[in-house]
């Protein structure tokens, strides 16, 4: 409990790096319908592939800096000697960035959807896709983030984002199975199980990959 | 016991013996199969009943798919072997694989797309399998960026051996993609459980080309090797006296 109090209070200082990315996925979804001509059906069409990639880049802007502070000032080699477990502090350090960033991006997501789609069934099922959605991202960035450690996040994000590309494919294929009533939850449970695999084994493998940063 | 045996049979110095040792026989023979088989499979099989002659791209189209998932996988072993029992050999053949995984990938994209005007009237399709392939791809060229990107070789290597093993689920992807989704691209032809769907007359020389296209990349995946572990061990004294 205390690790996760401290991981809060750790991102909440840093305003820009939670309060950004929720404002790229505003400026986004409020930017989309000027590209569009002003007509309800246009709008409908386009908006859930803009919202999944929407919460993508937010995503990955929020994963930007998950680690590079703390390898710089020299708080990740302390961490390691530490006794608490290292995979479990990564573990606690995305789940805070999720909750600060993924679930508001979730709630905006389901307000888009709601004020777009004029459905509020159809809006409340994008609820659970955008919250596991969002956790898969963060997680595959943070991936990317702890690859590309010192060489920038842009490297990071580029070699991470075809993993993520799948999980666009089933997003698509989610909202389509939800509005022709079929197979709405197998989709969700697909993602739940790419979910539950990715919680595991990210941060296992975050702590090998940062620990061979700092050999 | 495996460690013991991994260490004396990887050592750089035996592999480049090795590699001259045989790949002249590799080279040459593979070259004489993938000739038969592509001059056979494009002037002495029947014509497709419902494809023509456009079928004939798949004696480039499958081996190249074929390996471009199986150089991964191999690289996937390397960084497996390479993590667990440090063998720096395992290290030199991911980045040799990975430029020649990334052009056969590429070769199966180019024929698949060639092949799809005729056959489905598009260059491109959003497709499962052809999206996961292409993804396959960019991962090929994420692997290199990621390896070029360190100046410490050894770092380099580990990231990227961490790189190629997160990567590996979607091999399996590419290869179910055709049964989890319902896709223009035909599900697979040969299988090792059933029996294949293609006729013989078209199938000995598509066995052949893939036969014949595996020995030709081994043989490039050989040179490539050859000359990662010429510039990483070029300190070494044996490497003198190699060269």
């Amino acid at each position: 409990m205390n690790e996760l109090k401290l991981e809060y209070l750790k991102l909440k200082k840093k305003t820009r790096s939670w309060l950004g990315p929720i404002l790229v996925f505003w400026l986004i979804m409020l930017a989309f319908p000027l590209t569009v001509e002003f007509m309800q059906d246009k709008l409908e069409i386009g908006f859930f592939s803009v919202l999944w990639i929407a919460i993508l880049i937010s995503m990955m802007l929020a994963t930007e800096d998950i680690f590079i502070e703390d390898y710089n000032d020299g708080s990740l080699e302390q961490t390691i000697i530490k006794n608490t477990s290292f995979q479990f502090l990564i573990s606690i350090r995305i789940i805070v960035y999720w909750l600060m960033i993924g679930v508001p991006i979730s709630i905006l997501s389901f307000i888009f959807s709601l004020g777009t789609s004029e459905d509020l069934l159809l809006s409340i099922s994008v609820i659970p896709l955008s919250i596991i959605s969002s956790y898969i991202f963060l997680n595959l960035f943070a991936l990317g983030s702890a690859l590309s450690l010192n060489k920038g996040s842009l490297l990071g994000a580029l070699i991470t984002m075809p993993l993520a590309l799948p999980v666009l494919i089933v997003l698509g294929k989610s909202i389509i199975a939800f509005q022709l009533g079929i197979n709405y939850l197998e989709f969700i449970l697909l993602l739940l199980g790419c979910l539950s695999i990715i919680i595991i084994a990210v941060p296992i493998i975050v702590s090998f990959i940062i620990k061979a940063h700092l050999e | 016991m495996i460690k013991k045996f991994i260490h004396q049979f990887a050592s750089p110095k035996t592999y480049l013996y090795q590699v001259n040792r045989f790949y002249p026989y590799i080279f040459y023979s593979s070259l004489v199969i993938y000739i038969i088989s592509l001059i056979w499979g494009l002037f002495f099989t029947p014509e497709d009943f419902v494809q023509g002659n456009s079928y004939r791209i798949i004696y480039l189209h499958v081996p190249a798919s074929f390996l471009s998932q199986s150089l991964y996988l191999a690289m996937a072993v390397a960084s497996v072997t390479y993590l667990v029992w440090r063998v720096k050999l395992a290290a030199y053949l991911i980045i040799a694989i990975a430029p020649i995984g990334a052009m056969t990938t590429f070769i199966a994209l180019i024929s698949g797309s060639i092949w799809g005007i005729p056959t489905w009237g598009t260059w491109w399709q959003w497709d499962a399998r052809i999206t996961s392939t292409l993804i396959l791809f960019i991962m090929y060229l994420g692997l290199i960026s990621l390896h070029n990107s360190f100046s410490n070789f050894e770092k380099a290597d580990k990231l990227t051996s961490w790189l190629v093993i997160i990567g590996a689920v979607n091999i399996p992807i590419i290869k179910k993609s055709v049964d989890w989704w319902s896709t223009l691209h035909q599900s697979a032809s040969i299988t090792l459980t059933e029996k294949p769907t293609i006729d013989v007359l078209m199938l000995y020389p598509l066995i052949g080309s893939i036969i014949g296209f595996l020995g030709l990349i081994t043989c490039l995946v050989l040179t490539s090797s050859k000359y990662q572990i010429l510039i990483r061990e070029k300190t070494k004294s044996w490497i003198r006296d190699y060269v």
